[in-house]
């Protein structure tokens, strides 16, 4: 027995071992190489060791003004994230505890945010040009919302739903306004829920880029836009990619490890739970 | 808003008009920037609109006639094998890894943990750059390592009979974590009695695992793949940024189809339908998934 679970340890090990060089392998050789010249870059057979160079993040910094287009990726995903949680918030709070709009609401906040952005991007497309609101961040913070919004919502609603109801019925009998239940009870206990979403509707922001693509111009580019236009006016500038592409990450992974926790109850909760 | 309001009738009265202020904003704000812009969508599929001609006159189901062609037959059916294909290759690896994650005693488990989630938070865009990089033929480390084992350089997303392949390659590498993290997460909140009693019962791991995990875990292994399913056939960024659904249309996928039309021929009404037609089949699937959690 105790043999066969040394075993089966083993084999475990060694599967697990290799998923996560699967995945850690290809974020170092991009690493690696966003600090080679670009002799290296191109070198192949690759050469492991050389003098690192940071040419790559002065370049992307620099050249291509990577700074500004960080800046509107926070700008867009910040904005977004607040609006969808404030509104975000209420709405989920009254759907969980009052079945508000009745069985089709989560049915419609549900579809929403499964819609292809593609069906959104067009329409998009001509309203905004008539608005004026192509190339700007208001622009972008409004198609945002479609996804962002229901996803919020729906993962609120789940996160409420785990505050026992006696809470604030408790509250209400004692005579407190609804507002002040939601606010000075009900929000305070799903606080962890409320940071669990805020992340991950800034990550969703931050990550998109279908509507990014169509609906932002230089101006108004967002990261990911960024990197991709990178990619076909340069070439196969190797470096810049590699370099612009850890900008792009980092802020990513700094926030999972701050708050890993958080982030995987809030994954797991909005997927899985009705 | 404190009990020294003025009470407006009695509480449950205060609270059942408070529900609709509470979710007013919200379903304006969608109503706005979902819905509106949703049936101006429908309308344009029926209008004969190319954007160099302007709007042109009432066409009926002509634009749906007309991308319901061999094109859309094409686009659909790549669209499927990607999705499928990704579905069930991210979830048996998913599966699999969630399981052994989920071993009583095991050393090393948040490390792992770590690693196998960093894909779920990188934009498609990033992981996207990464692969082409690595499967550049001429200066990509994949075909000089695969040259180590003796194996003759390939095109990969060159190569119309690799291309779709490599692209599911790079969809199970991006896509598996979010699956791991769903499943893992079934797992951890599963009733750990019926397991125990089965081992006490001298089952064995297979046995424990098709008798007993197996349909503990149908319901999140429903919602999961049910899930992925529908974020799959929606398939845009990784194949915009991999191979612009080429080479020839090897890897057009109905949302890159749908783009084709409306920006680069720019014709918004057959755009328009082609997306519309998208809509209605994730929206249906949609609902199947909903039926699925209530039934949880």
């Amino acid at each position: 027995m105790v043999g066969e679970s040394r075993w089966v340890q083993w084999v475990s090990h060694l599967i697990l071992g290799s998923a996560s060089a699967m995945v850690l392998l290809p974020l170092l050789w991009v690493l690696r190489t966003s600090f080679a010249d670009k002799v290296v870059a191109y070198q192949m057979p690759p050469q492991l060791l050389f003098a690192p160079t940071l040419d790559n993040y002065r370049d992307v910094l620099l050249r291509f003004d990577f700074g500004s287009f960080f800046l509107n990726s926070l700008i867009v995903a910040l904005t977004t994230t607040a609006i969808a949680l404030l509104l975000g918030a209420l709405a989920a709070y009254a759907i969980d505890r009052f079945r508000t709009g009745g069985p089709v609401m989560p049915l419609a906040i549900l579809a929403t945010q499964m819609m292809p952005p593609i069906v959104l991007v067009i329409p998009f497309f001509l309203i905004f040009k008539q608005l004026g609101l192509a190339d700007s961040h208001l622009g972008l913070v409004i198609t945002y919302l479609t996804f962002n919004l229901p996803y919020v919502v729906w993962l609120l609603m789940s996160f409420f739903r785990r505050v026992p109801r006696e809470l604030d019925e408790a509250a209400l009998i004692d005579g407190a306004g609804p507002f002040t239940v939601f606010w000075r009870i009900v929000l305070p206990a799903a606080l962890p829920g409320i940071g669990a979403a805020a992340v991950l509707s800034f990550v969703l922001c931050w990550n998109e880029f279908l509507f990014a693509l169509m609906l932002t111009g230089q101006q108004t580019k967002t990261l990911p836009v960024a990197i991709s236009s990178l990619v076909t006016q340069q070439g196969t500038a190797i470096g810049a990619v590699c370099a612009s592409t850890m900008l792009a990450i980092a802020p990513m992974v700094l926030i999972y490890f701050a708050i890993r926790k958080l982030l995987v109850a809030g994954l797991s909760l909005g997927a899985v739970k009705g | 808003m404190t009990t020294a309001t003025i009470r407006a009738g009695s509480p449950g009265r205060r609270r059942n008009l408070a529900q609709y202020v509470f979710v007013a904003p919200a379903v304006i704000v969608l109503a706005l920037v979902v819905a509106a812009p949703l049936l101006y969508s429908i309308y344009l599929s029926f209008q004969e609109y190319i954007i160099t001609y302007g709007m042109g006159d009432f066409a009926g189901f002509a634009n749906y006639l007309a991308v319901l062609s061999d094109d859309f037959a094409h686009v659909s059916w790549v669209t499927l094998k990607l999705t499928l294909l990704c579905v069930v290759f991210e979830f048996v690896i998913a599966f699999g890894l969630a399981l052994l994650l989920n071993q009583p005693h095991l050393p090393g488990r948040s490390f792992y943990l770590i690693v196998l989630m960093i894909p779920v938070l990188m934009t498609p865009v990033a992981v996207a750059l990464m692969f082409r990089l690595m499967f550049n033929p001429s200066l990509g480390i994949v075909n000089w390592v695969i040259g180590l084992l003796g194996i003759p350089p390939q095109g990969w997303f060159g190569d119309p009979s690799l291309a779709l392949g490599t692209v599911v390659f790079v969809d199970v590498w991006h896509e598996t974590s979010l699956m791991l993290l769903m499943l893992y997460a079934g797992l951890k909140a599963m009733p750990g009695e019926p397991v125990e009693a089965a081992r006490i019962d001298g089952a064995s791991r297979l046995q424990i695992l098709r008798y007993v995990t197996w349909p503990l875990m149908k319901p999140v292994i429903m919602v999961t793949l049910m899930i992925r399913m529908i974020a799959a056939l929606k398939s845009y960024d990784l194949i915009y940024m991999l191979t612009q659904g080429g080479p020839g249309k090897a890897t057009e996928t109905i949302s890159f189809y749908a783009y084709r039309l409306g920006f680069r021929f720019l014709d918004i009404g057959q755009a328009a339908a082609v997306s519309f037609i998208l809509l209605i089949v994730v929206t249906l699937l949609t609902l199947v998934l909903l039926r699925t959690m209530r039934e949880n």
